[in-house]
This record gives C-alpha cells, sequence and structure tokens, in this order.
C-alpha cells in the first residue's frame, strides 16, 4: 500500500487547536522562551507550501527547510545566552539561565558518584553492537528501579522496558509507531513545549490541545485543573475538525505547573482514555523531583488495576530527577508488547553507549546512595531554592504556582503587561533578557494567556539570588523602560549573527 | 534486508495450541486470502501511481483512496490472522527449531512470499506482512516492527545465543555483522586509563546538539590529519550524533522529501535501505553492478559514470525525483576503493545533475593493505560541488567500538549541517561519551604507533587465513585489501542459482549456528554471493570456517541425494 506520509504531511487542524509550533528549541539550551512572535511556522495547510517561511536554501528538501526552520527561530535566545553566559569570574554580568529546566543543584554529588571506580568498567560486551532494547542487564536494574520508587504493586518485568538516549527520543519513536503522519495527540497546556518538536520532526504527528484557565470557578478547585470535561470537549474539537486524536499525554509531575495528578484524578483521565481507545503516553520524569511529603504523589505505574494496560505507556529519565540532562538516559515501561517491539526497532537511531548503560544500571542500582545521600540532600537543596524564589515573588505581590514538585514556579506576571498580548509578554520577556536574565514566557508552553512565566529555581544559591535581583530591576524599574526608546534593539543577537 | 519471509511474529492473542477442525481448508482459504490480499495492494499502488501522475486532482481524493486501502488492508490482515491460527502452525515457529530438514516448508512458504513481491532485489518494505496485525500501533508502526525483525532477524538470534568459549560453545558465531573484534584488547586498555574518565557540571548537561564544541573541534582535526585535507577543516561544518545510521537517516530526512530518491551502486550495505525507509521514506534506486568481465567493465561490480547516467535517466523517465547519489569508500560489501580519478568523475557526473552525494567513509582507517592508497573525499582539492558533497565517517569500524554510538558528519554546506543538527537531541551522545571520544581522537601517538598498525597486521592476518581457506575451498571471492569482510561466491552450491535456495543456504548456516550475510540483504542482482566478516578472533574464526565446511558439504550432499532421487524416478 501506498504509504500515508509520502504525500504532504498536511492535515488541517483548524486556528484554535493549530500549534504554530513557535515553543521552544528542546529543553536545552535555549530553553522554552526563545523564538520570536513572528517567526511563526504557517498554519497547518500552509504546510506543503512550506516557501513562503521556511529557509531558501536550495539545497534542502521542503521538508529539510522546514526542520532548519526549527533550528534558526531558536537562535535568538539559544545564541544570546550562548555568546554570553554567566560565569562568576570570567563573566559576572553575563547572562543568568532562569529558563532551561535543569537541575544544577546536586553537581557534587553526582560527579563523586560517577567517578567511583565501579563505573569505569570497560569490557567486549559494552563495546559491540547491543540488543536495541538496552543491554540486559540495564533493563532488569530500571525494571527494579521503579518497582521500587513507583511503588508498584506487583514487580515490574525487564522486557516491558525499552532504554534509549533520551525521552525526546522516546516522545519521537512512540509518535511514529502509534500514530500516522498528521494524526494527533491531546494535550493540557500549558505544557512543556519542546514535545512539539519531538512528535513532529520524524512522526509529522502533531498536537491537539485541552486549554486550561487559571481562574478557579465552580468545577474547578484550582488553576490550570484538568477536567474529563475539558478532555471530552477538545477530543470533539479535534473530530469535528477531522483530526484523528490517536492518544493523550499527561506529564505528571506537571511542567510548567508544578502540580502533581491525585490518583484519583488520574484513573479518571485513563477511563476516559479507554473510553476513547486512546493511548496514554504519562512522562513522569520529574518523579522524584517532589521534594514537598504532604504532596502525596502517586505514579501512574503505582496504580492498581489500570483501565487499559495495553494503551499506557509511561516514560521516565535520569535527566531530572539526577540532574543529568547532558546523560541522555531515557527509558520507556509499556505491557503492550507490540509497542515494545516496535519502539525497539527504531533504537537503532536513539541508542546509548554501552559505556554510559553500565553506568546507568550502577547508579540505579545503588539504593543505598539514593536514599541516604542523593534524594535527601537534592530535596533538601531544592526545597530551599524554591522557598527563595517564592519568597521573592511574595515580595514583588506576584502570584504564582508552586505545590513542591519539579524545578519551576509558574508566576503570573499578568499585572506587568500593559495588554494582554503574547506581543506584550515577549517584549517583557524581552526586557528580562536584556537585564541578562534568561526566562521562559507562557507562549512557548501555549499557555491560553498571556503574562506567565516559568522560573526555574534549580540553581546555586548565588546565581539565584543574582538572578531574581535583576527580575526585580525589570520588574520595578517597567514603567521607565517602557517610556524610553528600548536600546537593546540595538543589540539584537540575532541581528550580530545574521 | 534480506528475507522477510521468515518472519511471521506471531500475534500475542493468539495461542499457539488452538489448531482448528479442519486444517485444510484453513489452508486453503489462507492461500485465497493471500493472493487476494496481494491483488489489493496492487490495485492501490497502481490507483496511487494514476494518482501522482494526475497531481492536479485533489489532495482529499488522494487521502480517502489511503484510507480506504489502509481499511483494506486491516480487514484483509485480521482475516489473514484468523486463518492462520487455524491453518498449520508449523509455518510461524519452524525457524528457531534446529531443523536442518526444513526445506520443504521453507519453499512453500518462500513460493507464497515470491508471489507477493514483484522485485527480489528490492527489499520491500512489508507494510503488507499478514501476520502481523496490533490494533494498538498504527499502520507504520507495524511496519517498523515487520521491517525491523525481518531485517535483523539473524542478529536477534545471535543476540539471544551468542557464542562463548566456555559458557556457550554450540552458541551462534557472527560473520555476518561487519564488527572489528580484533583489536578489543587494545581499545579497553586505552578507554579504561585516567584521562578517560572526567566529569565535569556542563557534561552533565544540555548539549550543544550538533555535538559539544571541544568534541567538532578534535573531530575537525582528526578528519583533516586522517583524511589528508589540503586545508584545515572546519568544527561548524561537523555534527555529531550517535551513529552513522542517524546521520544518514538525518540527511535523507533534510535532502529528500517522502517518495523520491537516492541512486546507489549495488550491492551495497542494506543499512542504508534501512534507514531509508524507516523514518525517511526514501526510495533506493539500485545501479546494479554486474560480476562479470566485460570490455566496459574492467573489474568485478565496477561502477561506471554511464551506469550511473543510464539509471538515473530511466528513473527519471519513470517520473521519480532523484536527489542524490549514496557511494561507500572503502566500498562495503565488496571492499574496493574508488582511485582518486572515479571519485572525481562521480562527483563531476553528480554536480552535472545537481545530485546531492552522501559518501560514506566509515571504513577510512581498515584499509590494511598498505600497498594501497586511500583517497578520501575531503583530501580532494577542489571539490565539484562542495554544498552538495557529505561525508560520514565513525568509530564503530575503525576503532572496532560500534557499542560506543557516535557518527559524524562533514559538510561545507552550512544549512545542512543546521537541519541535521536539528536532530541532534533525537540522535543524541552522553556528556561524558564525548568526553572520551574527544581524547580517544586526540591520542594520535597511541593511534598511529600503537593502534592503527596493530590493528592492520590483525586485519592482514586475518584476511590471509580466510583467502587461503577459501582457496583451499576453491571458491570465488574477491580480493581486496580493505574492510572488516570479504565477498565470496556461493553459487556453484545453489541448485538452482536463485535467490530463494541463497536464503536457503542462509539458513542452512544459521541452523549450524553460523550467521552470514547473503548478497540480496546488499541488493546484489546475481543470486549467490555472500559477505563473511573476518575481523573475528582467529579462535572463533577457524570454528566459523569449520561450519563452513561442514554446510557446504551437507550442501553438496543433499545435492547428490536430489540428484540420485530424481534419477530414479526417471
Amino acid at each position: 500500500f501506498p504509504q500515508k506520509e509520502s504525500g504532504a504531511p498536511a492535515t488541517c487542524m483548524g486556528p484554535a487547536s493549530t500549534q504554530d509550533l513557535n515553543s521552544s528549541y528542546g529543553d536545552g539550551m535555549a530553553g522554552e522562551c526563545s523564538r520570536k512572535p513572528d517567526q511563526k511556522l504557517p498554519e497547518l495547510r500552509g504546510m506543503g507550501d512550506l516557501t513562503m517561511f521556511s529557509s531558501d536554501s536550495s539545497y534542502l528538501s521542503s521538508r529539510g527547510r522546514m526542520i532548519k526552520w526549527f533550528w534558526d527561530s531558536a537562535e535568538e535566545g539559544y545564541r544570546t545566552y550562548h555568546m554570553d553566559e554567566y560565569d562568576e569570574d570570567k563573566n559576572p554580568s553575563g547572562i543568568i539561565n532562569l529558563g532551561t529546566s535543569e537541575n544544577k543543584l546536586c553537581f557534587d554529588l553526582l560527579s563523586e558518584r560517577l567517578s567511583q571506580q565501579d563505573m569505569q568498567w570497560v569490557e567486549p560486551s559494552l563495546l559491540q553492537y547491543p540488543d536495541w532494547r538496552g543491554h540486559l542487564f540495564l533493563r532488569e536494574e530500571v525494571a527494579k528501579f521503579l518497582s521500587f520508587y513507583c511503588k508498584s504493586p506487583a514487580p515490574l518485568k525487564p522486557e516491558n522496558v525499552v532504554v534509549l538516549n533520551g525521552c525526546a527520543s522516546l516522545f519521537s519513536a512512540l509518535a511514529t509507531v502509534l500514530c500516522e503522519a498528521g494524526e494527533a495527540f491531546l494535550i493540557p497546556t500549558p505544557y512543556y513545549g519542546a514535545i512539539t518538536q519531538h512528535v513532529y520532526l520524524y512522526g509529522h504527528v502533531r498536537l491537539a490541545y485541552v486549554y486550561l484557565d487559571s481562574e478557579v470557578t465552580g468545577t474547578d478547585t484550582r488553576p490550570f485543573q484538568l477536567t474529563v470535561e475539558k478532555l471530552e470537549m477538545a477530543l470533539q474539537e479535534a473530530n469535528s475538525k477531522g483530526v484523528k486524536v490517536k492518544g493523550l499525554i499527561l506529564i505528571n509531575p506537571q511542567n510548567p505547573l508544578g502540580d502533581i495528578y491525585s490518583p484519583g484524578e488520574l484513573q479518571e483521565y485513563l477511563v476516559f482514555a479507554k473510553r476513547h481507545e486512546l493511548h496514554v503516553i504519562v512522562d513522569e520524569v520529574y518523579m522524584l523531583s517532589v521534594f514537598e511529603d504532604s504532596v502525596g504523589y502517586r505514579s501512574v505505574l503505582s496504580l492498581e488495576g489500570l483501565p487499559d494496560p495495553q494503551r499506557t505507556h509511561v516514560m521516565w529519565a535520569t535527566s531530572k530527577d539526577f540532574g543529568m540532562s547532558g546523560l541522555r538516559f531515557g527509558t520507556l515501561y509499556t505491557e503492550n508488547q507490540d509497542v515494545a517491539t516496535a519502539v525497539a526497532s527504531l533504537c537503532r537511531y536513539h541508542g546509548l553507549s554501552g559505556l554510559v548503560q553500565h553506568q546507568m544500571a550502577q547508579l540505579l542500582r545503588d539504593r543505598d546512595w539514593i536514599n541516604q545521600v542523593y534524594l535527601p540532600g537534592n530535596h533538601a537543596r531544592l526545597k530551599a531554592a524554591c522557598a527563595y524564589v517564592s519568597e521573592e515573588l511574595r515580595a514583588l505581590r506576584i502570584p504564582f504556582l508552586s505545590r513542591g514538585a519539579g524545578f519551576f514556579i509558574w508566576a503570573d506576571l499578568r499585572k506587568y503587561l500593559r495588554k494582554a498580548t503574547f506581543e506584550e509578554e515577549m517584549l517583557l520577556w524581552r526586557r528580562f533578557l536584556h537585564n541578562k536574565v534568561l526566562l521562559s514566557f507562557g507562549k512557548a508552553f501555549e499557555c491560553k494567556e498571556p503574562g506567565w512565566f516559568r522560573f526555574v529555581f534549580s540553581d546555586k544559591a548565588q546565581r539565584l539570588r543574582l538572578g531574581m535581583q535583576r527580575v526585580r530591576q525589570v520588574l520595578e524599574g517597567d514603567a521607565q523602560m517602557a517610556e524610553d526608546p528600548p536600546p537593546w534593539q540595538t543589540q539584537e543577537p540575532s541581528d550580530q549573527c545574521r | 534486508m534480506s528475507h522477510q519471509s521468515e518472519t511471521c511474529p506471531v500475534p500475542s492473542d493468539q495461542k499457539p495450541g488452538q489448531v482448528l477442525k479442519d486444517q485444510s481448508t484453513y489452508d486453503q482459504l489462507l492461500k485465497m486470502v493471500l493472493h487476494l490480499q496481494w491483488l489489493v495492494k496492487k490495485h492501490f499502488i497502481q490507483l496511487e501511481v494514476t494518482r501522482r501522475r494526475q497531481q492536479l486532482e485533489g489532495e482529499k481524493h488522494a487521502e480517502s483512496i489511503c484510507e480506504q486501502g489502509n481499511y483494506l488492508n486491516l480487514l484483509m490482515s485480521k482475516m489473514v490472522n484468523v486463518l492462520r491460527s487455524g491453518a498449520t502452525s508449523g509455518l510461524e515457529c519452524q525457524e528457531y527449531l534446529p531443523c536442518l530438514d526444513s526445506r520443504d516448508d521453507v519453499r512453500s512458504e518462500q513460493r507464497a512470499e515470491l508471489s507477493r513481491q514483484p522485485d527480489p532485489l528490492v527489499p520491500q518494505l512489508s507494510d503488507f506482512e499478514p501476520a502481523f496485525v496490533s490494533h494498538d500501533l498504527s499502520n507504520r508502526g507495524a511496519d517498523i516492527s515487520v521491517l525491523y525483525h525481518s531485517s535483523f532477524q539473524d542478529y536477534i538470534a545471535y543476540q539471544g545465543d551468542k557464542f562463548h568459549e566456555e559458557n556457550n560453545p554450540l552458541g551462534f558465531i557472527n560473520l555476518g555483522t561487519s564488527e572489528n573484534k580484533l583489536c578489543i584488547d587494545l581499545m579497553i586498555k586505552r578507554l579504561s586509563e585516567n584521562d578517560m574518565n572526567h566529569i565535569e557540571d556542563f557534561l552533565l548537561q544540555y548539549p550543544d546538539w550538533r555535538g559539544q564544541p571541544f568534541l567538532r573541534e578534535e573531530v575537525a582535526q582528526f578528519l583533516t590529519y586522517y583524511c589528508r585535507a589540503p586545508a584545515q577543516l572546519d568544527p561548524e561544518n561537523v555534527v555529531v550524533l550517535n551513529g552513522c545510521c542517524s546521520v544518514f537517516s538525518a540527511l535523507a530526512m533534510v535532502l529528500c522529501d517522502p517518495g523520491e530518491g537516492f541512486l546507489v551502486p549495488t550491492p551495497v550495505y542494506g543499512g542504508f535501505a534501512f534507514s531509508s525507509r524507516l523514518y525517511a521514506h526514501v526510495e533506493l534506486i539500485p545501479v546494479h553492478l554486474e560480476s562479470e568481465i566485460t570490455e566496459a567493465n574492467t573489474c568485478p561490480f565496477q561502477l561506471t559514470v554511464d551506469k550511473l547516467e543510464q539509471v538515473l535517466l530511466e528513473a527519471k523517465s519513470k517520473g521519480k525525483k532523484v536527489k542524490g547519489l549514496i557511494l561507500t569508500n572503502p566500498q562495503n560489501p565488496l571492499g574496493d576503493i574508488y582511485s582518486r580519478d572515479s571519485l572525481k568523475e562521480y562527483l563531476t557526473f553528480a554536480k552535472r545533475y545537481n545530485l546531492h552525494v552522501i559518501i560514506d567513509e566509515i571504513y577510512l582507517l581498515s584499509v590494511f593493505d598498505e600497498s594501497i592508497t586511500f583517497h578520501s573525499v575531503l583530501s580532494i582539492k577542489s571539490l565539484p560541488d562542495p554544498n552538495r558533497t557529505h561525508m560520514i565517517w565513525g568509530t564503530s569500524k575503525d576503532f572496532g567500538i560500534s557499542g560506543f554510538r557516535f557518527g559524524v558528519l562533514y559538510t561545507h554546506n552550512k544549512d545542512v549541517a543546521s537541519a541535521v543538527g536539528s536532530f541532534g537531541y533525537l540522535h543524541s551522545i552522553s556528556g561524558i561519551d564525548q568526553h572520551k571520544l574527544s581524547k580517544l581522537l586526540h591520542s594520535r601517538e597511541w593511534i598511529d604507533s600503537r593502534y592503527l598498525p596493530t590493528n592492520r597486521s590483525r586485519l592482514r592476518d586475518a584476511h590471509r587465513y580466510i583467502t587461503k581457506k577459501l582457496k583451499e575451498l576453491k571458491i570465488p571471492f574477491l580480493y581486496r585489501g580493505a574492510g572488516l569482510y570479504i565477498w565470496i561466491n556461493l553459487k556453484k552450491y545453489l541448485d538452482p542459482c536463485t535467490f530463494e535456495e541463497e536464503v536457503l543456504l542462509l539458513r542452512r548456516f544459521r541452523d549450524n549456528k553460523l550467521i552470514l550475510s547473503c548478497g540480496k540483504a546488499y541488493m546484489c542482482k546475481e543470486p549467490g554471493w555472500f559477505r563473511l566478516v573476518f575481523a573475528e578472533n582467529s579462535f572463533r574464526l577457524r570454528l566459523a570456517m569449520r561450519r563452513f565446511c561442514q554446510v557446504l558439504q551437507e550442501q553438496k550432499q543433499s545435492w547428490i541425494e536430489k540428484q540420485l532421487e530424481e534419477s530414479v524416478k526417471e
């Protein structure tokens, strides 16, 4: 049969749920904070005709030009930050990055652990072609690790584990094997914007948004609350536009809200998904970064009797919980062998080295170190850092959400926008950047309301203090800045580069 | 790529013991449905072809054809599944039984397969594999699964049952996968040295997705030196990803739109076919080379511009859009090396037709015959079309560390580099490994005076052994001085000389716990060629050759028996 994707990838989703793919360059470097508002992908129906926006290279295919666009459009935040990174000694006036969600609080603990003798093991099998699902010794370790930390009712099985080089790859692979090109996943917004790119680049899979509101009304007992009604509505809307929805993506603990779903809520969403035969991808990459014990986080793997285990796929990685985004280790847990096998079939392209697999197995196995050294240390530091930024925001009378999970606070800066538009949001973001502090703005998370920003607090106290000081300067001097002609435009980094 | 017919994954909901009453009816029905399935598929391909010819027609219509096609596909596959569960189930499981006498079953399976495959030379994307149906996967997800398992079945078997001197002396010896296992002692020693184990904050943080600058710097210097580049290579032209297949996959994505094609001289490394289908959906258009020496063909499988041009024009006349040319140098599986002049000719040809050239030099340092001078494309002073010339290299083969996952793109074209860079986060390498790799590439002294001389001499020894053995067996082969493998001709053991027989012989090797790869996997036009990897330690290599001889003996024996039987019949 002809392959579906051999035609134009276009599926019209209509303006409401159309993404402008305006989110970000991945959580790496640039963070979710970098794209110019005018640099938009065309609406999906325009996808066939790329000449209108894409780079002009005659050497690239049309999808190549589109892909390059992802790269180029990320450059503003990315380049600006990288040309001028803060360094205590060498560049004290450089940019402080509170935009990228990385845990920089525990390098001392990690580098000590990773430098120990057991990590340096090299043997032939580690240097040769592996089982593409991941070496068995590692998958066994992952299964034990997840059984313990997710509190699964029964031991998890190594054959349900697939290991690859990070969750980005995992999103890409899952999108490819679960959806045809042009089909979609539901995702509640605001959400970690890089997923857009993850599922699109290879998979040509779309996201259909479930927009959440900050306002607390009758049924919504807390801001940005996800309900089954909203899921139903979004699904219907997508269907009515002819978009085939194949699944639902849940991030728990949530990024950027820092919120977690209760077991009851989770169960409801899963039942909803089962009713519509949707896959559920649960991204639990912040699972061990819940630093308030009272929160009572529950992994989906801890639920007794999943409504639809064959369509429930869990992902986890060491990037966040072990603060090693540069290590590139992610894992899938699914009871569905077809899905595991199909994802593994793609792992030739998303493999990680045998040496790293060995190191990861050693790390995950070291329950004593994790329980007695790493987690207590990490949680205490996250708690202190979160408390500091919260205090600062309170002093500025800025409303924010923070529930004791993740590396970030979701702050409401709407009162600092002259008009409630995303252009204004972008202007405010530029003012922060100009004052040498990089944040992420709400549009990058597809937040419906302009004016929300994500503050990453998992950084060293000294940088955090300086960063918050710069934020304060911008917000307090805001009125004055707005009147002057904006001097930073002359130093627009993207202008310098091009 | 070799033999999809072998894979019939049993769907999970099918109970193996569940045999229905009247098997013969089911068998018949199954045959009919398979045939029907093939007809329907053909019909839809026809429809699609017609549609592409009349591009004016609305996209909507095409979508609906596609939808219908997929729906029918699904229904049909379900039917086949039901039938399979009732039909003789022996077909599915036989491949894991060490049955030396599986010829007849295999034949019938082959025949069924052949009727579904119009062109046995080109590996088909088995999007129609009837036994594999999962409601949970998308069609392409199921395709990927089937394609992978049919392509790498031997490899999967090997992974589950590897030979080990003490623990598993009856396990598989793998001379099918191109891996250099001769210098693993040197590599382990080097990788265990102190400079390798270094942790720094930034190595644990999000990297530059094109590769850490320190590593790209090192790669540029390394390639400048070993490829003898006329000028210092630029780190900004380097992108590093987790393996050459990732580099190729990303390149195919950014250079071609779905359905467009690359020219590729065959026989060629089967991974290209796999990679181009898996994600990129790019077609490989084979330029079939011939083993016979004629006036135009001064050596076996010679590539000439005439042949390239002919295939290109033919493809164009069929309405295909050809975007580039893939070259491997040193060639895999032939072990050939292109002279500087022929290389230039190919590049000039490509320029004439505005074709990109992807040149894979992954065996660059595995030229073990010192009388041969290898010319990297990066050594050419004035490339005909630098903006369309993209070079791939990696450490898997030359340093024998395929488990390390490291591949390099070098291109003068900044657009291509940055577009491929966008894929960096899907094909990234751990920061800790990037450090190790940069240290490895940096140790010029060790590479030049220790590693390379040892590696070459060990490859030479292994090559000498294998060629001697083949001569004894009177098996024709190509005598070359590069690569980890040798291209041999077992035509005389096939009767008749067909691709089905080739697969059967391959299976016979596997039944004797020896993995090889056959010509079909390299899109070779002539049945009977096999690739044998000799970069294995001498104990295993010797054992492997014993198994090899034994299989050929058996093959001969059964041929004689067949002859006898036939003469008795007459």
